[in-house]
């Protein structure tokens, strides 16, 4: 308790020394996961030549693997994990609940049917579509919000944990069962691609997905910093929200339309990846010691873009030259912290 | 703070409240000036916290007109009336990881900027905030690591970081134990008077009610049945009809409930007088007692207990001496009277009748039990039925073996 004799006077400033250090580690951790996911492959290359492939793209094959896999895929993988996380952190705020997240809700499963759509039937034209990213992108923000506006009206009508986990779980199988049939009747060239993306994966990204998702993640990242305050609110609850002069139906729309929205751009181009939503707000929580938005907010995109990262290298190398599934591995550290957080009784079910 | 030229700080006009249109309650006028601290009674479900939510703009209002600071409601800027009126409601409130001070701070949302960044001035009213409900030593420590009654103190410090004119509170000590429901009501009390707030609050307990707030507002099934001056308006008469009570009564002079007894255990005179029978009734009625007294000055502790309690009392005026008339009826109880109880009250010149009741009783064989001490308690004990006992245990195992004799000489 050194902190009780702090002078009233010196609160007032928002980073505290933890939250400069933790911010600068977490910073640390994320570009050296982007450098390892750039550096590291199937195929070795020195440091020094990564640099020179880097700094003079040439029109080798190394010059190609670089720029157009290893490249899309490090950034792929910190935008994915960042703005999962946010999508998440949002959700929580939302819900009050720090179990949920867009995978859990079933939002991704949501944007997993419309893209699967897309991808497997002919109602679009052919398999030029497939590899138009706006195509997909719109298709899974359509899914998202589909099932957002489900779990909407069923949480509204009954306010408990477990209605919501049961509905997003539900919608989990509903949407799976969706893509099964469709897979089962689509044409065999098409079913290969989609089952790979259906796996979570952030291989594959094009330069034109990766513009998309900064132009359009970006955007909506600056406008959440921007809800940050009336986010802190709303932790209290809407009631007390509102009486501290948050107007409650606008924000409302914005949070879950711009959680929707990011968690489908990730999941239109990366498939539905697990956990990450929900796990990588509450590992922030932890290591900032603190539900302050302004601060979490910025700390979920870096600890995000970390971790999914880093399961991303994972997944690639573990079992090279074989690719595991990203989502298993986030399955793999993202369950133990919801039965954690449910053994501790952390989460009022 | 006798308010600001007569101008209500919160004002009704013809207001009706409800869901979805459909009143709860309607047909509502009244008005609180500044620092004054408003209770709404009434029992649960009549619509107090209905009422409440939609003074604190929580639930849209069914029609007529809500002020504040003489300002239609609806007209004021959501952040604007923020700063006029905050509130703390029964909701539970558990955010992960706030520390209390970051919590309180969470208060000056309407008067921070845009990303809400504490300025010296925002920080010291923290500070204020926590002092004013004796809490500045849970600064630091975590909010969801803190006592119920700590909670309840901090959440009202979060309403006080608003700065407003205007508090608005649901049940504010529901859950709390006892030190802090009276700290609370305390805290609430204070704010009034020091720092001009006006407080509206459902309260659950009358007794409390009567011992803090300014005013009342009487919430009955349908209506605000009445509201004004607690004194005024908070009689035993206008309580037992707000709640329909049964075998409780409201004593405005105590201020507090009394329970009556079943009446199935036999009838007790207790000739007491000067406080000395007030406890005894209290003891009667919790063992299933009728009770008479007598004979008891109507100024006397004695009296009020006892008619709250439902006791058949023989009285008179204060500072008189016995008349025939009170003696008449307090020699009835004595004969239709099972048993009877001495309290040990104080002899004086002018209660010699009660010494004669005494008499009386023991001439008439009937069973006495005597709490007085000394000669006089000798005296008594020598002549025929009469039980001495040192305190009210004492008379209490007395009493059971009467009664257990009493019931076994009945069944043979």
């Amino acid at each position: 308790m050194t902190e009780a004799t702090m002078e009233i006077s010196e609160r007032q400033h928002l980073f505290s020394t933890r939250t400069v250090l933790v911010f600068s580690a977490l910073g640390v951790i994320a570009l050296l996961m982007l450098l390892l996911n750039i550096g590291i492959g199937s195929l070795n290359y020195s440091p020094a030549q990564i640099i020179d492939i880097v700094l003079h793209p040439a029109n080798d094959t190394a010059s190609t693997i670089i720029w157009n896999i290893r490249i899309p895929r490090a950034l792929g993988a910190v935008m994915g994990g960042a703005y999962l996380a946010i999508a998440g952190l949002l959700l929580q705020v939302y819900f009050r609940n720090p179990i949920v997240g867009p995978y859990i809700l079933g939002i991704s499963s949501g944007a997993t049917v419309m893209v699967s759509i897309v991808m497997l039937t002919t109602l679009t034209a052919g398999l030029a579509a497939t590899f138009n990213p706006y195509m997909c992108t719109l298709a899974a923000i359509l899914g998202s919000y589909t099932v957002m506006a489900i779990i909407l009206a069923i949480s509204t009508k009954i306010r408990s944990g477990i209605t919501l986990l049961i509905v997003g779980l539900m919608m989990g199988y509903l949407c799976s069962a969706v893509t099964a049939i469709l897979s089962a009747l689509a044409e065999k060239e098409r079913i290969k691609g989609f089952i790979l993306w259906e796996l979570g994966s952030f291989s594959g990204f094009k330069w034109s997905e990766i513009y998309v998702l900064a132009v359009l993640g970006g955007a909506l990242l600056v406008l959440i910093y921007a809800l940050s305050k009336p986010l802190n609110a709303f932790l209290l609850g809407e009631q007390y929200a509102t009486s501290m002069g948050v107007n409650i139906k606008k924000f409302r729309v914005l949070i879950l339309m711009s959680s929707g929205a990011l968690a489908a751009i990730v999941t239109s181009v990366a498939g539905p990846v697990a956990f990450i939503g929900m796990a990588v707000p509450h590992i922030a929580r932890l290591v900032f010691g603190t539900s302050d938005n302004r601060i979490l907010i910025p700390g979920a995109c870096l600890a995000g873009a970390a971790i999914a990262s880093l399961c991303d290298l994972i997944a690639r190398m573990v079992m090279s030259p074989v690719e595991l599934p990203l989502s298993s591995i986030t399955a793999f550290f993202g369950a133990p912290i919801v039965l954690s957080l449910l053994l501790k009784r952390k989460v009022e079910l | 703070m006798s308010g600001s030229n007569g101008r209500y700080v919160i004002e009704c006009e013809n207001l009706a409240v409800g869901y979805k249109k459909k009143a709860v309650l309607s047909n509502i006028n009244m008005g609180f000036e500044e620092g004054q601290f408003v209770a709404l009674l009434g029992p649960n479900g009549a619509g107090k916290t209905t009422l409440l939510r939609t003074l604190a703009n929580l639930l849209p209002l069914v029609s007529g007109k809500i002020r504040i600071m003489g300002k239609e409601i609806s007209e004021i800027h959501a952040p604007e009336l923020a700063k006029l009126m905050s509130v703390v409601l029964t909701d539970k409130v558990s955010p992960p990881m706030f520390s209390v001070f970051e919590f309180v701070s969470l208060g000056r949302y309407p008067h921070t900027g845009y990303l809400g960044r504490l300025s010296a001035k925002d920080c010291r009213v923290v500070q204020e905030s926590l002092e004013a409900v004796n809490a500045l030593d849970l600064i630091d420590r975590p909010f969801d690591n803190i006592s119920d009654g700590e909670r309840q103190k901090v959440l009202v410090a979060r309403a006080l970081a608003q700065e407003p004119q205007l508090l608005v509170l649901d049940e504010p000590t529901i859950h709390l134990d006892l030190k802090h429901r009276m700290e609370v009501m305390a805290i609430l009390r204070d704010l009034c008077r020091d720092k001009g707030i006006t407080v509206v609050a459902s309260l659950h307990d009358v007794d409390v009610a009567a011992k803090v707030a300014d005013k009342v507002v009487l919430v009955k099934k349908g209506e605000v049945s009445d509201w004004g001056t607690t004194e005024k308006i908070l009689t035993g008469e206008v309580v037992s009809d707000l709640y329909q009570f049964e075998g409780v009564e409201f004593n405005r002079h105590l201020g507090s409930m009394e329970l009556r007894g079943s009446n199935s255990c036999g009838k007790a005179f207790v000739v007491a007088g000067m406080g000395s029978g007030a406890t005894l009734y209290r003891l009667l009625a919790k063992r299933g007692f009728a009770i008479s007294t007598g004979i008891v000055h109507t100024n006397d502790l004695d009296y009020f207990v006892a008619q709250s309690l439902g006791a058949d009392c023989s009285s008179q005026e204060p500072m008189e001496g016995t008349d025939s008339d009170a003696m008449t009826v307090a020699m009835r109880y004595l004969e239709e009277c099972d048993f009877v109880i001495d309290s040990g009250f104080d002899i004086g010149s002018i209660n010699q009748a009660n010494l004669k009741l005494l008499q009386a009783a023991v001439e008439q064989g009937k069973q006495v039990f005597t709490l007085r001490m000394g000669d006089l308690g000798k005296l008594l004990g020598q002549n025929g039925n009469c039980i001495c006992c040192q305190d009210e245990e004492h008379l209490l195992e007395a009493l059971d073996g009467y009664c257990g004799t009493k019931q076994n000489m009945e069944q043979k």
